[in-house]
């Protein structure tokens, strides 16, 4: 019994392990913090299984373990104070994609995403992943239309810091 | 374009760039244990609501609550006792019932406040010990002033020399001050380890809430 659902949840896990990198790759800076990020999501994915209920979509529910690991349980190790950029090291631009003001204005925004707060984050990475306010209020407990506000100031936010 | 737009349009783009993790890598974490701060607040807990109930009962066996014995204050101390214990079991019930309620599939401001009111529960369990404490302290040194005849005797001869009032004052300062010594560095030493593993969880507690005003 406790092999089957081993084996449905890991094979669950594999096939949507990217929800769980793009919350890493929002919440650490570095390889080494990425990957114990991941480990800690995957294990609270992993206690929270037995409880999982068909009626929610798998993916769904992994926003939602994965975010509240990210925001409130995880802690962030030593490692993490080590600020070597991510995404220079995890994503390489491919040549027919390269556009140099484009580029630079992702790199910038990429960047100024992670000069935001732990909840701003959270608004910022359930928009990317084109999620609606109701799905957002829902995650983050917070009512619908201050979902909208501080979604609103988040983005006059990223403004800012690329326009100082 | 929206500086956001822009952004999603790139971040939807990238999702063939993530690194993969074979079924193997994922099954082998799932083997591993957890750090997260739930747990350490489940540990750390445990640990105060031992600390405490050992405190209680080294107190109970020490030499001098042995002289207390003499002194027929079993009237005070074997309700002291039992309230003690009771107010442990209400404690640790309320503590492992709010434990029990967290979830990591509520919303993040539900898990948040869960959290905190768990450990609000250790939080008060700690104060009504601190309080608890210094009670006791007064009591024992009424019982003392009362019973011990070393104690009488003294308070007699520095009666007789006119020092009555400075030899009581000198004995309940240096309790007090010692008192507050000891609930300080243990103060010291909550609001240290507390405020190491809450700190994150503290600050995005709030910054939830400042939405919902």
């Amino acid at each position: 019994m406790t092999k089957d659902l081993e084996h449905n949840f890991v094979e669950l896990l594999e096939k949507h392990q990217n929800i769980v990198h793009k919350v890493c790759r929002l919440y650490t800076n570095n390889y080494d913090a990425h990957n114990d990020l991941f480990q800690e999501i995957t294990i609270q994915l992993w206690k929270a299984y037995p409880k999982f209920r068909g009626d929610a979509k798998f993916s769904t529910w992994m926003y939602r373990v994965g975010l509240n690991t990210a925001i409130t349980l995880y802690r962030k190790s030593k490692r993490t104070i080590n600020t070597q950029a991510f995404d220079s090291v995890q994503f390489k631009i491919s040549a027919e994609d390269y556009d140099d003001t484009e580029e630079q204005q992702l790199k910038l925004l990429y960047k100024a995403v992670h000069q935001l707060n732990d909840i701003e984050k959270a608004l910022v990475f359930l928009y990317l992943e084109d999620k609606n306010y109701r799905e957002i209020s829902e995650t983050l407990g917070i009512s619908e239309v201050n979902a909208r506000v501080k979604m609103n100031r988040v983005k006059t936010k990223l403004k800012t810091i690329l326009n100082p | 374009m929206d500086e956001l737009e822009l952004l999603k349009k790139d971040w939807q783009k990238k999702d063939g760039d993530y690194p993969k993790l074979s079924y193997n890598d994922i099954y082998k974490m799932i083997l591993k244990k957890s750090s997260s701060i739930v747990k350490w607040i489940f540990i750390i807990s445990l640990l105060e609501f031992v600390f405490w109930s050992l405190i209680s009962f080294l107190l109970k066996d020490s030499k001098s609550m042995q002289r207390f014995q003499e002194y027929d204050a079993d009237y005070i101390l074997i309700p002291l006792a039992v309230l003690s214990y009771v107010i442990l079991a209400y404690f640790f019930y309320l503590f492992f019932m709010n434990y029990r309620k967290i979830s990591v599939t509520d919303s993040a401001k539900v898990l948040m406040e869960n959290i905190l009111k768990t450990r609000r529960t250790v939080k008060q369990y700690v104060a009504f010990n601190l309080i608890f404490l210094v009670l006791s302290v007064i009591v024992v040194l009424f019982i003392e002033f009362d019973k011990d005849q070393l104690l009488i005797n003294q308070a007699q001869q520095a009666a007789a020399n006119g020092e009555a009032f400075k030899f009581y004052a000198t004995i309940i300062i240096t309790t007090f001050l010692l008192l507050a010594l000891a609930i300080g560095v243990l103060l010291l030493f909550y609001w240290l380890v507390y405020g190491i593993l809450l700190k994150r969880l503290n600050k995005n507690y709030r910054e939830l809430k400042k939405l919902d005003i």
